[in-house]
């Protein structure tokens, strides 16, 4: 057997919001790494995020559009679908029903339809978080939590699109599923947690440290989650050409769902003290103000209710003060073992790269304005 | 005697006193050496093994009959091989032949060495090493076969090292070259120790097929000691921290010990504490095969103190001006936790990573990835020791449909539940009614029952039964006052 990181071609590949922050990155490693393969981008917008290669197309197109999405399907007729697409976490409720769920179950509709043969679901490790229990070397036994333990809307209409995703594995016998779950993405373009802490460092709020800073944190470079979902894509290839002979269930990956991060969990502030540091900040360790974790959460409640009179968000909120000062990382042997996972890029350079793609966006824009 | 100054440390710091009454008092060895079996020949080895070694001679001492003799044997042999190494006053032709060919001086009855200078601490030994070689003669063949492997690989790569003459010049290079000296001096120790471990029955085999962890045993012991020594070694004119390390701080080797570069020769201390901090899990791991008490002990020992010695030196400016030592209070305690169980052991490690977390500095060049290889160290000591197990299955609704049908079946729940409730109702209710009404027929006065009720109560509360009327006058007063009021 040809070792199948190494593979020129992965066969017609669909990414599904393949111009978003995490689809453009899996559009560009398979670009880089199996050159040959022929990749759809599939998005709501295509004009943002565009890769140059010849070998990538792009299609505009709604993933609730049932009947529009099996034209595209019938006409680019795919070995693989990479499903990233995913409405923004702060949208209304209805939205996330109808694109998370309504949106990946037409794919999957669609993708068993038009013979395809692999489907990766990008799911989120926060499918297995509830509202106070903290995550300690997490794994894939961990039950996931939905309706009213979850917190977050958005979070349990992810869990329900995987549990759709993965309930559809060989369905019919010759199509094949698995999820990722990452945990939290950074990288160049990610518009969640970078920018918010550079804009912190910016705003000088450097100088607090809320709770002991003992809580190991999960950050996960892009490039590792995208290197993640494609050597999910290879396994169930894979899977597809041993038919008949099924993998050991020790080894399987179709119908499964996977935790990737960086493997390299980090006390959250320590984090928070490398962006800075890489942002520009040079404060010293003895300069900072520690708040404990209970009197930052007094402080929160207040805010919180003071500035909801106001109709504002305060800078500092009770989910944050829980976020900084909880453990939650996971353990990736799972990946390891049967996808063959290893981080391919480092936290640091995660960071580095990451921030640098921040700055260098503020400099342009602010070159724009001095024009 | 304690000195002085010692006294008033302990004044201040009773909980290290109290750890070092506690070990001397408390300690019982899992084995004991049986002096009265040993021949004059074995004494003298132990005497030797005393006078060597300060840190490993009580652990050897505490070891399993089996491989007492062995190891203590493997430690003298060693140790006679470094001090030839050591002597820079032997010239290198004397010196080379005597380290490749030890191995088979193992095997020269009566053979021993005055050429060492007068000066060199352990000199003694090598004159007297037919005792050694006498012992080594009576032990298992299998144990030789080891013991004389190791030390033939030793002196090989401790001669290739002398004939180097850059080595001799600038010390050492890259940290490659850095990490392939601590094998030739410590991996190799490590290796050699496992086998005889495995082969005495007193360790898991499976060590012998995870080479990388037997190599960090030793590794992380030697890293430390190297990082610690940079004084006392460039007092003696060597020098082991790679330059590809130092270099990315300072020009010259010298330069760390100016006070102007104070913060350069912090960033490349700790440089050299992370390189070390990386094989601290695999210590851990390989900790995990040991199966006997006194092995373990003899091997957990040594890696606790060396991770307290990190921290103790760990953004600590005293490295570069004097020799940092953690103090013997600190030691005991550690021996206390070390000589029990792997989960305390891991907790020592855990209680040192911290440490070390709490003074990382974010400025350090090196800041993210000491933060990473202490997460690794606490994340690896959660899955040998899970401190929280996957949660019991609440059976969340796994789709819309069943979240849905969930909220249907709760509220058909609920609702069962009222009529429940409203029928034992109605039933109990029924009865009682039924009840009273069988009574009144049957002539009860519910008239006085409700009278005496009420005064009963009444004295249950405390007032008697006077207050009881006049409350009843006072109500009537108020009562009949309220019109008046009502007219104004």
């Amino acid at each position: 057997m040809s070792r199948p990181q190494t593979l020129a071609s992965l066969g017609k590949v669909v990414v599904i919001g393949g111009c978003g922050f995490l689809g453009s990155h899996i559009v560009k490693y398979i670009v880089e790494r199996h050159p040959q393969t022929q990749v759809a981008v599939i998005d709501l917008r295509t004009s943002s995020n565009r890769h140059a290669s010849p070998t990538v197309s792009y299609h505009d197109g709604d993933i609730t559009d049932f009947a529009g999405m099996t034209k595209l399907f019938s006409k680019i007729k795919p070995d693989g679908v990479i499903h990233t697409a995913s409405p923004h976490f702060d949208l209304k409720p209805e939205i996330h029903d109808k694109v998370n769920v309504g949106g990946t179950k037409n794919l999957i509709k669609v993708a068993q339809d038009t013979g395809v043969k692999a489907f990766v679901y990008t799911s989120s490790a926060s499918v297995i978080l509830d509202a106070t229990a903290e995550l300690i070397n997490a794994d894939e036994r961990w039950p996931i939590v939905t309706g009213a333990a979850q917190p977050e809307y958005y979070t349990t209409t992810k869990a329900y699109a995987e549990t759709a995703v993965l309930e559809a594995n060989r369905k019919p016998e010759n199509f094949f599923t698995c999820a990722i779950r990452p945990a939290g993405i950074i990288g160049e373009g990610d518009v969640q947690i970078l920018p918010k802490m550079v804009g912190a460092y910016r705003k000088g709020q450097t100088k607090f440290q809320i709770g002991e800073n003992n809580n190991l944190f999960d950050f996960t470079y892009v490039g590792n989650v995208a290197h993640g979902h494609v050597l999910g894509l290879i396994a169930l290839l894979q899977t597809q050409k041993m038919l008949p002979t099924t993998p050991l269930d020790s080894e399987r990956v179709d119908g499964q769902a996977f935790f990737i991060t960086n493997g390299e969990p980090v006390y959250f502030w320590d984090f928070a003290r490398a962006v800075w540091h890489e942002a520009g900040d040079r404060l010293p360790l003895s300069s900072v103000w520690h708040l404990s974790a209970d009197t930052a959460w007094a402080i929160g409640t207040v805010l919180e209710w003071a500035f909801w009179v106001l109709g504002k968000t305060p800078n500092l909120s009770r989910a944050q003060v829980r976020y900084s000062t909880m453990s939650k990382y996971h353990s990736i042997s799972k990946a390891r073992q049967r996808l063959g996972y290893e981080p391919i890029v480092s936290l640091g350079e995660g960071i580095r790269r990451g921030v640098q793609h921040i700055l260098a966006q503020q400099e342009q824009e602010s070159q724009k304005k001095g024009q | 005697m304690p000195s002085p100054s010692s006294m008033v440390y302990y004044v201040f710091h009773p909980n290290e006193l109290r750890s070092i009454i506690q070990w001397k008092v408390w300690h019982n060895p899992v084995h004991e050496r049986n002096e009265e079996k040993e021949t004059e020949n074995l004494k003298r080895c132990f005497f030797f093994l005393d006078l060597t070694s300060r840190s490993f001679a009580a652990v050897i001492k505490e070891l399993h009959p089996e491989l007492l003799v062995p190891v203590a044997l493997f430690y003298l042999i060693l140790r006679g091989l470094d001090t030839v190494e050591d002597d820079m006053t032997i010239p290198l032709e004397k010196k080379e032949p005597v380290l490749r060919d030890f191995h088979n001086i193992l095997d020269q009855e009566g053979w021993n060495f005055k050429e060492n200078g007068p000066n060199e601490k352990d000199r003694q030994l090598l004159v007297e090493f037919n005792v050694v070689i006498e012992e080594f003669k009576q032990i298992k063949p299998a144990y030789r076969d080891i013991i004389k492997d190791i030390t033939k690989r030793m002196g090989n790569g401790m001669a290739d090292y002398a004939n180097n003459a850059e080595h001799n010049t600038n010390g050492v290079n890259t940290i490659k070259d850095y990490e392939l000296y601590c094998h030739y001096v410590a991996g190799l120790v490590g290796e050699g120790l496992t086998r005889l471990f495995v082969e005495g029955g007193l360790a898991n085999e499976v060590l012998l097929q995870k080479p990388d962890l037997m190599e960090s045993m030793g590794q992380f012991l030697q890293q430390v000691n190297i990082t610690r020594d940079i004084k006392e070694d460039l007092d003696d004119g060597r020098r082991f921290w790679p330059k590809e390390i130092w270099s990315k701080h300072v020009d010259e080797f010298e330069d760390l010990f100016k006070p102007e570069n104070k913060q350069k020769a912090l960033d490349a201390s700790s440089e050299m504490i992370l390189t070390a901090l990386t094989r601290a899990d695999d210590c851990l791991y390989y900790l995990a095969g040991l199966r006997e008490q006194s092995v373990f002990n003899f091997c957990a020992i040594p890696q606790s103190m060396a991770i307290a010695t990190l921290e103790k030196c760990f953004q600590n400016y005293d490295l570069f001006s004097k020799n940092v030592k953690i103090s013997k209070g600190d030691a005991c305690q550690l021996m206390i936790e070390s000589s029990q169980n792997l989960q305390l052991v891991c907790e020592i490690f855990k209680r040192y990573a911290r440490k070390i977390h709490k003074k990382n500095n974010p400025n350090d060049p090196n800041f993210l990835k000491i933060s990473v290889t202490l997460g690794r160290i606490e994340q690896f000591i959660e899955s040998i020791f899970p401190s929280q197990r996957p949660p019991v299955d609440n059976k969340s609704p796994a789709s819309v449909e069943e979240a849905e049908r969930k909220k249907k079946e709760d509220a058909e729940a609920k609702w069962d539940m009222i009529y429940m409730i409203s029928a034992v109702m109605l039933t109990v209710g029924t009865i009682s009614l039924f009840m009273l009404f069988v009574a009144w027929m049957a002539g009860a006065r519910f008239d006085i029952a409700y009278y005496q009720m009420k005064e009963q109560l009444g004295e249950l509360l405390g007032w008697g039964s006077s207050n009881v009327t006049k409350a009843v006058e006072v109500t009537s007063k108020i009562v009949e006052a309220v019109p008046a009021h009502t007219e104004l």
